[in-house]
C-alpha cells in the first residue's frame, strides 16, 4: 500500500493533473449518457426556466474566448506585433471555448442529432440564427487560427512534414482571418445579448443595453482568462515562458476596460428605478435585494468588476503578479456571474397575461446534480485541451523571436508552403 | 507584419465576385429556406371568441384537446385559469395558443420551425426543430409546453374525450395548439365549413357544454365569430405587446345574462 503511495507521489504532477480531470470527464461522460437516453426531464430545467446552468456556462465559453479576436485585431491590424505570442495563447484558448460552448448547447437541445438543422434551416430574422452562423464560421476562422501553432510542433513537423508545411502556411492569412475574426465576433458577441434583449415579453432583458453590456464584459474577461491562463501556466510547467511586462500590459487595458463596463452597468441599472414598469423593477429588486443579490453584488459589482478594476489600474499592485492573477480571476468569476444572472432573472420574474392584472410572479432554479457533472465535464474538457496544448504545442510560450514565428525559414521538406 | 505580395487587382476582383455571388446565393437560400409562406393568402383568417361570462371552469376543453391531439397528461395546450370574481361570480380564462399576427415564437425560432400558415395560424413543424426552446421563453403567454420526456403508454384522456387524430410528438420538442388544423383542413377538403360544422371544427370548441368558445373565419361578415365582435365588447390578452392575438374574450360583467 505505501509502496503504491510512494509510486504515485513519484508520478509527474501533470499526470495527476490530468488524472483527475479524466475522473471528472468520465462521470460527465455517464452523465451525458443519461441525459440522451433520459431525456431533459432528468435536469431541473422546466416550461419556467427552460435556460439554466448549461446555457449559463455556453454563454460564459463563448465571452471568455473574446480574447482570441481582440488580440488577433491587435496583433494584425493595430500592427501590435509584439503581443503575437499572447494572441497565439488567445486564439488556443478562443478555440477551447468555442468547442465547450458547442458541447453545452448539444447537451442542451432537445434533439441534439438535429443540430445541423441550424445549417441549413434559416430564419434570417432570427437574432439565434445569426448567432449560429457567425458561432459556427468564427469557429472555422479559429480553427484555421489554429492550423500555424500547431504545425508549429517539433512532433508534429516531424511525423506530417508536408501537413504542416501547408497549416504553417496558414499564417500568410493572419490579417484577413484576424479581420473576419473581429467582424464575426463583434456581432455575436453582442447578439448574444440581444437574444435576450430583443423579447418583449421579458422587460428586464427588454432593451437595447444588453448588447452593448455583453460585448464590453467579453472584452473585459476575454483577454482576462488568457492572461490568467499564460501566468497559471508558467508558474506550473517550464513548459510555458512569459514575458511578464506584455502581460502586465494588456492587464492594464483590461482595468481600463472595466471601468467603461461599470459605466454602462450603472446607467443600465440606475435608469430602470425611474419609473415602475410591471417585471422589470421586479426583476431588478430580485437581483439587488432578492434571490441573486449576493451575485450581483458580491460576485458581479464588488469582486468581478471593482476589486479588479482598481487592482488592475494601481501600479503597484497590478505588478505583484500574485495580485494581479487574483484581479484576473475575479473578472472571470464577475462575467461568469453576469451571465447566470442576466440569463436567469429574466425566467424567474414572470408576468401574468389576466386582464385583471398584468403582475410579476416568481419562481425558483437550482441545477440538479446531473446539470453540475456534466457542466463540470465541458469545463474539465476546456482545462484538460489547455493543459495539453501548453505541454505539446506551446501555446504559452513567449520566448519564441516574434519575427521568426511570421516568416519561417522554409525548410527543404516544407517546400509546398514555400511557392506561397 | 509584412504581406509576401501586393494584393493584385485581378485577385481583387476575383475576391469581390466570389464574394458577391455568395451573398446573392444566400438570400435566395434565405428566401427559399423561409418557413412561413404568404400570410394572408388563403381566403380564410381564423379566429377564436371566448366568451368569459359563459365559462364555468369546467376543464372540457382542456380534456378534449389532450384526446384529440393526443397531448400527454403532464401538457395542456388550452389551459383555464381562475381569473377573480365578477359580481360575486368566479370567472375563468381559458388560455389555448393565441396564434398572434406577430407572434415572438415564430420571429425568434432559428430553423423556421415555427412559421406562419397562409390563413394565419402559428404552426410547428416538429420536424425541423431543434429543442432549442427559445420560442418558450420568447412566448408571453405560455402557451407553448416542452417535451421534458417521451410520451408512453395509454393517454388517459383516450377514448373518454375523443380519439387522437395527429401523430404524438418526439421527445426534445416543444408543442402548442394548433387550432386543430387536422380538423380544419380535412373539413374542408369534405365541404365543410370550421365554425359551424363540428367535424371540421377545433376539439376544444366542439367540447364546451357552456358554448363559451366560437371559432370561425374573420374574413366571413356572417360568421358567428365576425358577428360576435361586430355586437359585443371584446378585448385581447397583452395588447400592449402588438402580438395581435386571434383569440379575442368577451369580459364577464355585472349584466352578463345567467
Amino acid at each position: 500500500m505505501t509502496a503504491r503511495l510512494q509510486q504515485l507521489r513519484r508520478l509527474p504532477r501533470f499526470w495527476l493533473w490530468v488524472g483527475a480531470l479524466g475522473v471528472v470527464l468520465a462521470v460527465a461522460a455517464a452523465a451525458g449518457v443519461i441525459v440522451l437516453w433520459k431525456g431533459l426531464v432528468v435536469t431541473n430545467l422546466n416550461d419556467l426556466v427552460p435556460w439554466g446552468l448549461w446555457i449559463a456556462i455556453d454563454l460564459s465559453s463563448i465571452a471568455l474566448s473574446a480574447g482570441a479576436f481582440l488580440l488577433c485585431a491587435a496583433v494584425y491590424l493595430l500592427g501590435l506585433k509584439r503581443y503575437q505570442p499572447v494572441a497565439r495563447t488567445a486564439t488556443f484558448v478562443g478555440l477551447i471555448g468555442y468547442s465547450m460552448a458547442m458541447l453545452c448547447l448539444f447537451m442542451d437541445i432537445g434533439q441534439p442529432f438535429r443540430f445541423w438543422h441550424a445549417l441549413i434551416y434559416w430564419n434570417t430574422h432570427s437574432v439565434l440564427w445569426e448567432v449560429t452562423m457567425c458561432i459556427m464560421s468564427y469557429f472555422t476562422v479559429l480553427v484555421f487560427e489554429t492550423m500555424p501553432i500547431v504545425a508549429g510542433a517539433g512532433w508534429f513537423k516531424r511525423r506530417w512534414p508536408r501537413l504542416a508545411g501547408w497549416m504553417s502556411g496558414v499564417h500568410h492569412y493572419a490579417p484577413f482571418l484576424a479581420l473576419i475574426g473581429l467582424g464575426l465576433s463583434s456581432l455575436h458577441q453582442s447578439s448574444l445579448g440581444a437574444t435576450y434583449g430583443v423579447l418583449k415579453a421579458r422587460p428586464i432583458w427588454y432593451k437595447p443595453d444588453l448588447s452593448v453590456l455583453f460585448i464590453l464584459s467579453a472584452a473585459a474577461a476575454g483577454p482576462a482568462l488568457t492572461v490568467l491562463a499564460s501566468m497559471l501556466a508558467a508558474r506550473l510547467t517550464p513548459k510555458a515562458r512569459v514575458d511578464d511586462s506584455l502581460l502586465e500590459r494588456i492587464a492594464h487595458v483590461i482595468g481600463w476596460v472595466l471601468v467603461g463596463y461599470l459605466y454602462f452597468r450603472f446607467w443600465d441599472a440606475f435608469s430602470m428605478t425611474y419609473t415602475y414598469w410591471p417585471g422589470r423593477n421586479e426583476g431588478l429588486d430580485m437581483l439587488t435585494g432578492g434571490q441573486l443579490a449576493f451575485n450581483f453584488w458580491v460576485g458581479e459589482i464588488l469582486l468581478g468588476a471593482l476589486v479588479p478594476a482598481v487592482l488592475l489600474l494601481v501600479p503597484r499592485f497590478r505588478r505583484l503578479p500574485w495580485l494581479r492573477m487574483v484581479a484576473l480571476a475575479l473578472v472571470v468569476g464577475g462575467v461568469v456571474a453576469y451571465r447566470w444572472d442576466i440569463n436567469l432573472v429574466g425566467q424567474l420574474v414572470l408576468l401574468t397575461y389576466l386582464p385583471t392584472e398584468i403582475a410579476a410572479r416568481y419562481t425558483t432554479y437550482t441545477p440538479a446534480l446531473i446539470e453540475w457533472a456534466v457542466g463540470a465535464g465541458i469545463v474539465a474538457y476546456g482545462l484538460l485541451a489547455f493543459s495539453l496544448g501548453v505541454r505539446y504545442l506551446n501555446i504559452v510560450d513567449h520566448g519564441q523571436p516574434v519575427e521568426a514565428e511570421a516568416h519561417p525559414a522554409p525548410a527543404p521538406a516544407l517546400s509546398p508552403a514555400a511557392g506561397d | 507584419m509584412k504581406r509576401n505580395k501586393p494584393l493584385s487587382r485581378r485577385a481583387f476582383l476575383k475576391t469581390a465576385a466570389a464574394a458577391g455571388a455568395a451573398t446573392v446565393l444566400g438570400l435566395q437560400y434565405a428566401r427559399w429556406a423561409r418557413a412561413s409562406g404568404p400570410v394572408g393568402a388563403s381566403k380564410h383568417r381564423w379566429a377564436m371568441v371566448i366568451d368569459q361570462s359563459k365559462c364555468t371552469g369546467c376543464g372540457y376543453c382542456t380534456e378534449a384537446c389532450r384526446a384529440h391531439n393526443d397531448v400527454p397528461p403532464t401538457i395542456a395546450w388550452n389551459r383555464v385559469i381562475a381569473s377573480g370574481e365578477v359580481a360575486g361570480r368566479p370567472t375563468f380564462l381559458p388560455r389555448p395558443c393565441m396564434h398572434c399576427e406577430h407572434a415572438p415564437c415564430v420571429e425568434v425560432c432559428m430553423v423556421g420551425a415555427s412559421y406562419y400558415r397562409a390563413d394565419g395560424i402559428v404552426m410547428m413543424d416538429y420536424d425541423k426543430c431543434i429543442g432549442c426552446r427559445y420560442c418558450e421563453v420568447a412566448c408571453p403567454y405560455g402557451a407553448r409546453a416542452f417535451n421534458w420526456e417521451t410520451f408512453t403508454g395509454p393517454n388517459p384522456a383516450v377514448p373518454e374525450w375523443g380519439q387522437p387524430e395527429v401523430p404524438r410528438r418526439p421527445r426534445g420538442v416543444p408543442e402548442k395548439c394548433s387550432f386543430c388544423v387536422q380538423r380544419i383542413d380535412r373539413g374542408l377538403a369534405h365541404g365543410l365549413m370550421p365554425g359551424v360544422d363540428p367535424q371540421a371544427t377545433p376539439a376544444c370548441v366542439v367540447a364546451c357544454p357552456a358554448k363559451a368558445r366560437v371559432f370561425g373565419d374573420l374574413n366571413n361578415p356572417d360568421s358567428e365569430v365576425s358577428r360576435l365582435l361586430a355586437t359585443h365588447p371584446y378585448y385581447r390578452l397583452r395588447e400592449d405587446l402588438g402580438t395581435a392575438p386571434r383569440v379575442y374574450y368577451l369580459p364577464a360583467r355585472q349584466e352578463a345574462e345567467s
